[in-house]
């Protein structure tokens, strides 16, 4: 019915399009920009130029190569020098040094020099740089700041300890000594030790006390051996604990 | 020169002794380093093939030409769309004035440009010439308070039509961009189209980047490639011109960013 309705009404009046276009004759101005039609308007930013990705930030691709750099000429001196002084030197001290006066530090050097003992001043980034290739790595936290170091070839630890007394400007950190690392506590205990020949003496001495008192009861009469060790039977059996004194006495004769 | 003496013998008196006590801190407060070199310039550019011409200087150009009788034409607008075909590479000089666009130069126009730069330049080191005609085409005007018809009206005055890409006046000599480069610009942005000043180097760069650009162009559809198999039947929407253009002309007008 609808359909019948509608192409009647459509029949008598006529189609006609929704929209006409118009033809207006062609524009000859050239002092603007045409509108563009709405299909070119497409086409342009569908065809519009797309630039390549953007390649990797310089650095990415390649591996990051930490910068080395060449050691001058000084400082591999210097840590030559380190390597020897580590090789040779029974005693390596880690002081700091407090803005001493230079004529203070003259008799400080003049003193230590005494004992042999030398001040060497490195800076702290040669010897951390030295320290890290070494087994002495655990050395390297103390040298931070103003630090010297007091070397010598043989531990002269109490000369030293001496000689730095005199000086309150310059405090012992820790040292290195026979290949041992001390702290400050640990090398003035080492101070407080005999030296070496002297304990190596004293234990000679006990060893050879002993032999020789084992020696010397040996070469008594052997009826005092016999009595001796009929002793030591009394002893051992239950009821020679009233018998012990003599028995004691007689082997520290 | 002694006071820098002074000061650089101070400071080795100061590092001295600081060195023996070893005070690093002190050392790197007082050591001065102070060097002494030479100075390496570049080498200026050689001007040994540079020929200056007879008349340096920019030639007055008619206002109007030498016709035994004046033809009144048509607008003729194609002589101002598309790329310029013509005088789009250097001759003799080394910078110019080079057109991004379509357009009309009158005879205003070049004695502007003439004066500008003729008062500018120095005519034993540089030379300028045109790269444009005198103006040829007539353009023509009703008179003032004239009703409409009674046909065409009478030729008022001639221009000289520029395509895009054309340069509009060479510079050379023994000089470089940055002595002239103020002068070309003032000038550049007072002409009717949009201009740019250019060296020989330059405007291959932009000719290279425009290559480049058609070379790495991402994107596989191209205004060349749905235009020429008329996709869609885009061709009822574009202008037989946009075959050859590929968009990046739209009558006088440059698109630079178009592929």
């Amino acid at each position: 019915m609808a359909a019948t309705l509608c192409g009647r009404l459509l029949t008598k009046s006529g189609w006609q399009p929704v929209v006409q276009s118009v033809r207006h004759g062609s524009k000859a101005v050239t002092r603007h920009r045409k509108p563009m039609h709405i299909l070119k308007q497409k086409l342009m930013a569908v065809t519009e130029y797309i630039p390549p990705p953007p390649g990797a930030p310089p650095g990415a691709l390649t591996p990051s190569m930490k910068l080395v750099q060449e050691e001058s000429g000084l400082v591999l001196l210097l840590k030559k020098e380190l390597h020897t002084i580590f090789q040779d030197c029974k005693m390596i001290a880690v002081i700091q040094d407090n803005s001493t006066k230079s004529e203070d530090m003259l008799h400080l050097k003049h003193r230590l020099h005494k004992h042999a003992i030398k001040i060497k001043f490195i800076s702290n980034q040669v010897i951390r740089s030295y320290l890290q290739d070494s087994p002495y790595l655990n050395m390297s936290p103390l040298f931070i700041g103003p630090n010297v170091l007091f070397v010598s070839k043989e531990p002269k630890v109490k000369e030293m300890l001496l000689c730095l007394k005199s000086s309150p400007q310059m405090i012992l950190l820790g040292a290195c000594i026979e290949k041992t690392l001390l702290s400050r506590q640990g090398v003035l205990n080492y101070a407080k030790l005999p030296s070496v020949t002297v304990v190596q003496g004293e234990l000679v001495s006990g060893l050879t006390m002993l032999t020789s008192q084992t020696s010397s009861m040996l070469q008594r009469h052997p009826a005092q051996l016999s009595l001796l060790l009929q002793q030591y039977l009394k002893q051992q059996a239950p009821e020679g604990s009233t018998e012990t004194s003599p028995g004691d006495s007689t082997p520290k004769e | 020169m002694l006071s820098l003496m002074k000061s650089a013998v101070v400071g080795l008196v100061h590092t001295g002794p600081s060195m023996a006590v070893g005070f690093h801190g002190l050392v790197r407060n007082h050591l001065k380093v102070f060097c002494a070199g030479m100075k390496t310039f570049e080498v200026p550019p050689d001007y040994s093939d540079v020929v200056l011409p007879e008349r340096p200087k920019l030639k007055f150009m008619n206002k109007v030409p030498n016709f035994k009788k004046a033809k009144k034409e048509m607008k003729k607008l194609r002589d101002i769309q598309g790329p310029a075909q013509a005088a789009n590479t250097f001759t003799s000089g080394q910078y110019g004035i080079v057109a991004f666009g379509g357009g009309y130069l009158h005879h205003g126009h070049m004695e502007m440009m003439r004066l500008t730069i003729n008062r500018a330049l120095n005519p034993r080191t540089t030379f300028a010439c045109w790269r444009i005609n005198a103006p040829y085409k007539p353009i023509t005007r009703k008179g003032l308070g004239q009703r409409m018809g009674g046909g065409k009206g009478a030729i008022d005055h001639y221009v000289t039509p520029v395509k895009c890409g054309r340069l509009i006046v060479e510079v050379g000599g023994r000089l470089e961009l940055a002595e002239v480069e103020p002068v070309l610009k003032q000038v550049a942005k007072k002409l009717p189209f949009p201009a740019k000043v250019v060296s020989r180097e330059s405007l291959a760069a932009i000719q290279q980047e425009d290559q480049d650009m058609g070379k790495n162009n991402q994107n596989p559809w191209t205004f060349q490639r749905v235009a020429q198999g008329n996709m869609l039947g885009i061709r009822k929407v574009l202008s037989p011109l946009d075959l050859h253009n590929h968009g990046k002309y739209t009558g006088k007008f440059y698109n630079p960013k178009r592929v």
